[in-house]
């Protein structure tokens, strides 16, 4: 059988093909203003690559926060559960999960593939991507140079504010006071990675985690992570794809389903 | 959508009724009392001869009026209310105006945001304050409540020239009585599975429970009891959910529309508008002061310490509704149910319930993100 997961993310748009329980191929892509054209060019793309026709494609599964808009899809379930679906795919010995994508953070608890709770970030852009990505803008650098930037220093600087709008003036008064710029990218990194431990201890998640989503893929935060965790993080080897994974694989009539939307 | 049940009808025609009636007994002399909260009980109000509306407000478009004054971090119902005051005091048309209907309002000692928004309150409107006692099991308290009873009775007979005997207290107590059996009997009906109403649909009844007068509010509750018993009327289903927290006033039907657009199905709410409201009676057979300091104080509210009887009625509710997850609701800034979240989420880990705490103001900003926490809860719980 052959499905495709959507996961129509806030930043990023992400698809995955599978021929039964192999993944045949998976693209990544900024959503920019349309849910769908994202959606459907990297379906186009992906089939192409394939070497397969459309019509054999049985089962269209969306997710993601635009998951409803992608019209071609036949169910939309939540990124919750997806997520859990492709961690679980991937790592079956995973008993939670961070997420950290562009607009929210969440910890997933699994068990055998099947949420048992979870918890996301309030809302507004503290412990997020965004949060990375307007403060590296005021360091003056991309975000994965960030992640690296920070590895370098020894002098974390304090960055006390969790508002990202506040968080970046601070950065701009932490550049006019002279500290080095590795100094205020490990305070950065510091600062989200805190918040983000200080959700994953809320839920009482000590051991066998997985680290997904867009900032999974920032060295920096993993190491900062698993500093503060003091454990190993499982991070997947396209740790972005895991929800269009799950997608995909709820596609494929594994689980028993929810209501879906 | 189900198809809707005709006596719901009689509840949206109700409120001109009640607007005409209340302006016909203001000019023939009655005086109205607002009140913001379950703490003030009905029956002294009623006793001494006065009317009653609740001002609790749940629109978002008076927020910014409250802003000029207050806090923005306060919750939402205190700057809503406050809103509409402000509004309604300034000549503005954005609220519904029954603050120009009330001669007093009967204000109460609970959470700090509003004991202190009603210190503001006496530049727009006579405000009377009844002091409650902060730990309600304590063997002080009880007395304490009950002599501020009867000073409040006091207020109420100085107000309206009339004297407030036992014998009218006791009547007003067995009539409010008869709307909480009633009350009792409506959300019994809801613990079939399939329930026969959605939950928004009898929060709009409920919410209506602070405007009406109670004879034309049990019409309402009675006729709408006798069609769901006897009218086999389509069933709601989806997931049970029980949305436990802060009240939702007039205008804020958010997480209920939320819970129940996502295909799940409300079956009981533990709020101020749900079962807070009437779920324990007021004991007849005793000295009426007495029984009304009783019943009161029992209101399982976050604003008094310790709370543990607010934890077991939540579990208890959750078993005889047979819940397959709690929504636990509160208003931002809402810092007595926001805390008490933890103890109530301990307890229903400990019975295996799910739970799913949601933070939320009035505004439309974040029902997306809300559905998304729902969307996940409903598969999880399946």
């Amino acid at each position: 059988m052959i499905t495709l997961g959507i996961d129509a993310g806030a930043a990023t748009t992400k698809t995955v093909l599978l021929i039964d329980r192999e993944i045949a191929g998976y693209r990544v892509s900024n959503t920019a203003f349309d849910f769908l054209t994202a959606a459907k060019d990297l379906f186009s793309e992906l089939i192409a690559a394939s070497h397969i026709d459309e019509n054999q494609v049985e089962n269209i599964y969306a997710t993601g926060y635009g998951r409803n808009t992608i019209i071609f899809a036949n169910k939309a379930i939540s990124e919750i559960t997806a997520h859990a679906k492709g961690v679980y795919f991937l790592f079956p010995e995973v008993r939670g999960i961070i997420d950290v994508g562009g607009q929210d953070s969440k910890i997933i608890i699994v068990e055998n593939g099947n949420v048992t709770d979870f918890l996301m970030n309030d809302k507004c852009a503290a412990g997020t991507g965004k949060f990375l990505e307007y403060t590296a803008k005021a360091l003056e650098v991309s975000i994965n140079d960030l992640g690296v930037l920070a590895l370098s220093s020894n002098h974390p600087a304090a960055i006390t504010s969790m508002c990202t709008v506040f968080a970046e003036s601070e950065v701009i008064s932490l550049r006019a006071r002279g500290i080095a710029k590795e100094d205020i990218a490990a305070g950065l990194v510091s600062s989200i990675a805190q918040r983000i431990v200080v959700m994953t201890k809320r839920m009482g998640l000590k051991e066998s985690i997985a680290f997904v989503g867009g900032v999974a893929k920032n060295v920096g935060m993993k190491v900062e992570l698993e500093k503060e965790l003091g454990i190993d993080l499982f991070v997947p080897f396209e740790p972005q794809i895991t929800g269009a994974l799950g997608a995909a694989l709820v596609a494929q009539g594994i689980w028993r389903e929810g209501p879906g939307s | 959508m189900p198809t809707s049940l005709s006596s719901l009808d009689y509840f949206r025609d109700s409120y001109e009724v009640r607007l005409a009636q209340l302006n016909e007994k203001r000019r023939k002399g009655t005086k109205i009392v607002g009140t913001f909260c379950l703490f003030v009980p009905d029956e002294i109000i009623f006793a001494a001869g006065a009317d009653r509306i609740v001002l609790c407000g749940g629109r978002t478009d008076t927020i910014h009026l409250a802003e000029q004054y207050l806090p923005r971090n306060i919750c939402p119902l205190i700057k809503s209310s406050f809103g509409a005051i402000v509004d309604a005091c300034c000549g503005g048309n954005l609220s519904c105006p029954h603050i120009q209907l009330v001669d007093v309002v009967v204000a109460e000692a609970t959470c700090d945001g509003k004991k202190k928004m009603y210190e503001i309150l006496p530049e727009y409107v006579p405000t009377y304050v009844l002091d409650l006692p902060q730990k309600p099991e304590s063997s002080e308290a009880i007395d304490y409540f009950l002599a501020e009873l009867r000073k409040f009775g006091g207020f109420m007979e100085k107000l309206t020239g009339n004297v407030l005997t036992d014998e009218v207290l006791k009547r007003e107590i067995q009539s409010s009585n008869e709307t909480r059996k009633l009350l009792r009997r409506l959300f019994d009906l809801r613990k079939l599975d399939p329930p026969p109403i959605l939950g928004s649909e009898i929060l709009s009844v409920m919410q209506k429970q602070f405007f009406l007068a109670p004879d034309q509010f049990r019409q309402g509750i009675s006729r709408l009891c006798e069609e769901l018993e006897n009218v086999i009327p389509e069933p709601r289903s989806g997931r049970r959910i029980m949305i436990s927290g802060c009240p939702m006033a007039a205008g804020n039907t958010k997480m209920s529309d939320i819970i129940e657009q996502k295909g799940g199905v409300t079956v009981v709410e533990e709020s101020c508008t749900g079962t807070r409201s009437f779920w324990d009676l007021v004991d007849e057979n005793r000295n009426p002061w007495d029984a009304l300091a009783e019943r009161y104080l029992e209101i399982p509210c976050a604003c008094m310490t310790p709370n543990d009887r607010r934890v077991a009625r939540i579990v208890d509710l959750a078993k005889q509704y047979n819940v397959d997850g709690v929504v636990y609701y509160t208003l931002q800034f809402c810092h007595a149910y926001n805390i008490e979240r933890l103890r109530v989420q301990q307890a229903l880990k400990k019975e295996k319930i799910p739970m799913l705490a949601i933070e939320s103001d009035y505004g439309d900003s974040d029902i997306e993100q809300i559905g998304v926490r729902i969307d996940a809860f409903l598969e999880m719980i399946s």
